[in-house]
């Protein structure tokens, strides 16, 4: 008997005032791995992953988490949950400790307990030496790697990464690619967007490409290259390109 | 096969509800305190006020006012006498001024109340005579000229008294065939009264009843109320940052609860509040010396449950407002129209029909209330006016909790 998908997208769907930002994604993610949710601005990534992280009500259709529906046991989800938004959530007047550590004690952690998951979170992203410095003090890059290091403070076993690298150096990004993929040996499940296709075929077992609303694509960086042709010859980018077309998308 | 669900954690937002709560309080006032501008402006603005009211009311609570005279009777000592006693009366700070000066001074309403020592007064005295001490005042003068008069009149019917008694005592003397000089008799008189004044026959025994009324005592509630309503202001404006921010976002995929969120809210919300009030009650006592560490400490009770109560309402501020900017204006919307019914720029306990029953709808009324029968009544938090005014804040707070949980969504749905 095989066992079910770790994260299972059924049919979901979002309208806003008649508006579909959503229009019925499904899509499964194993246990450990890396699941890559690419598309252009505008095409419902980030609508989805609010819908899986519980803090956008579905309109229709339903994510299972580890065995618990959104809909019918949102908290039980959450517990399963770490969130990287795309924005820098977290308080630039505190320290990058005390960041962690409040994001810690919200997901239920006690305070010895966040100080010392913080820490060790810190150290992960190699920013241990800052850690009492104010966030405000740091560049653009270090707020990232704070950003992604609270996402880590419930420990969980499902990362929601909504374009973690966007801004950030060559250096900071390499930082966080290692830190991705050593989360991924450890078991952790990923669900990554980004705009960076080379970013999506270095880390991601599997991609889906979304498009209006809807998956397009869905299949391995190799598979999807390989239906233009010679996959060696082709990049993730010309799949992108030739599946979601060449004009300009401005979303307000 | 499924996978098997984490069924042993705990259930979200139960068995530890009361520890997010307060972490989250926590880290709105840890922000607070290291936001350098938010804290400048908040600690500065009441460090301000007192020092505005320091320079208004020169930094004491006991009456004090100028006297003006003018002494005619130059080389007289009852005249000398009567400004020297005048000198020494502690509420009076005593300007000696011509003839010209003073009637300037009065003809350009500089000044309302002088007293004029006539140049025949010790002559008068002296030949038996009743010597006239002349007030000279725009209309009925002011309430502080009105009482420099008292005392000259007093005090000049007192050196009168002596003259008239020394001069008696000389002629009955003579009468009886045992004249002695005048200087003698004056000397004999004299060290009599001043063993009478040392040792008086009535004794006049000060019973405080309650604190004084003086004007920081009168303002101070007022000021503290409109206070908090700002602080409660910039609570609501914080929890909707975090809206803007994103870290609502993020604080929607951890355990925290809408309910624990309001309650954290709350909590930082009446702490910067508290941060406040009691820097503001602190610099006045420094500086007006009006407390006592009982009353002190009976007041920052009230300015508690005060803070305490009115965060609650600005939850609603917050459940309602979508942008920072609605949530600022809305809270001066709110903190000018509570201020003014409330009675924090004039007293509205006395008031009748419509601005009575408005005025009591606001948290200033009962705040105030309560404050200004703790500073000004010297009441006690024992005393039932007191604990009604609690009551009712209490009520206020509930209140605010109430509609704030029908109204707040923290993820666009009830859960």
């Amino acid at each position: 008997m095989s066992e079910e998908p770790f994260v299972v997208v059924k049919n979901l769907r979002k309208a806003f005032n008649g508006t579909v930002a959503v229009d019925g994604v499904s899509l499964s993610i194993e246990k450990g791995e890396i699941f890559g949710l690419l598309g252009p601005n505008g095409a419902g990534k980030t609508t989805t992953i609010r819908m899986m992280a519980t803090t956008l009500p579905i309109t229709s259709g339903d994510v299972i988490v580890a065995g618990h529906s959104v809909h019918d046991n949102a908290p039980a989800v959450r517990r399963h949950l770490g969130v990287c938004p795309q924005e820098l959530a977290l308080y630039p007047e505190l320290s990058a400790l005390d960041n962690l550590m409040f994001f810690g004690q919200m997901g239920g952690q006690r305070k010895a307990e966040a100080r010392e998951q913080a820490l060790r979170n810190l150290e992960l992203v190699g920013l241990i030496e800052r850690a009492r410095d104010r966030v405000s003090k740091f560049s653009g890059g270090m707020k990232r790697r704070v950003n992604l290091a609270i996402a880590l403070m419930a420990k969980p076993d499902l990362l929601f990464l909504d374009e973690p690298t966007v801004g950030v150096d060559p250096q900071s990004r390499n930082h966080v690619f290692t830190t991705i993929e050593g989360l991924r040996d450890g078991g952790m499940t990923v669900l990554y967007t980004t705009h960076y296709m080379e970013e999506a075929d270095r880390l991601c077992a599997r991609v889906g490409i979304m498009d209006a609303g809807r998956i397009v694509a869905l299949d391995t960086p190799r598979n999807l290259k390989a239906k233009l042709g010679d996959p060696d010859h082709f990049s993730l980018e010309d799949v992108f390109l030739k599946l979601t077309g060449r004009r300009l998308r401005d979303v307000g | 096969m499924a996978m098997p669900s984490r069924t042993t954690s705990a259930p979200a937002g139960r068995g530890d509800f009361g520890r997010r709560p307060l972490a989250y309080a926590g880290k709105e006032l840890k922000v607070f305190f290291r936001d350098s501008q938010a804290l400048f402006f908040s600690l500065a603005l009441p460090l301000v006020l007192v020092v505005l009211m320091v320079a208004t009311f020169g930094g004491q609570t006991r009456f004090n006012t100028d006297a003006y005279v003018v002494n005619l009777d130059r080389g007289g000592a009852a005249g000398a006498e009567l400004v020297t006693r005048l000198t020494a009366v502690p509420e009076l700070t005593v300007e000696t001024l011509s003839e010209e000066e003073a009637t300037q001074r009065l003809a350009d309403a500089n000044i309302y109340n002088v007293v004029f020592i006539p140049e025949d007064f010790t002559a008068k005295l002296t030949s038996g005579e009743t010597p006239r001490l002349v007030i000279r005042q725009r209309g009925m003068g002011n309430t502080e000229g009105q009482i420099v008069n008292s005392f000259a009149a007093g005090l000049a019917t007192e050196i009168a008294t002596e003259y008239l008694v020394s001069r008696r005592v000389g002629q009955t003397l003579a009468a009886m065939g045992r004249p002695l000089p005048q200087a003698d008799v004056d000397a004999k008189v004299g060290s009599l009264f001043e063993t009478a004044k040392a040792d008086p026959p009535v004794r006049v025994e000060e019973q405080a009843v309650g604190a004084r009324s003086d004007p920081v005592a009168i303002f101070l509630p007022g000021i503290f109320t409109m206070f908090t309503l700002f602080a409660v202001s910039l609570g609501s404006v914080a929890m909707v940052e975090e809206r803007k921010k994103g870290t609502m976002e993020r604080l929607m995929t951890t355990r925290l609860t809408r309910v624990e969120l309001l309650a954290g809210t709350w909590l930082g919300s009446a702490g910067r509040g508290a941060v406040q009030v009691v820097f503001l009650f602190g610099l006045a006592w420094a500086a007006f010396r009006i407390f006592t560490p009982v009353s002190f400490f009976s007041i920052v009770v009230v300015a508690l449950v005060g803070v305490l109560s009115i965060s609650a309402v600005g939850l609603i501020i917050a459940a309602i407002s979508r942008t920072p900017d609605q949530a600022n204006w809305t809270g001066v919307f709110l903190a000018m129209i509570m201020s003014l019914l409330g009675g924090s720029f004039f007293d509205v306990t006395a008031a009748k029909g419509v601005l009575g029953v408005a005025s009591r709808l606001t948290y200033n009324f009962w705040a105030n209330d309560a404050l200004r029968r703790l500073i000004v009544k010297g009441e006690t938090l024992a005393s039932p006016g007191v604990g009604r005014d609690l009551l009712v804040l209490a009520g206020i707070a509930a209140a605010g909790w109430l509609v704030a949980l029908l109204l707040f969504r923290m993820r666009g749905d009830a859960k």
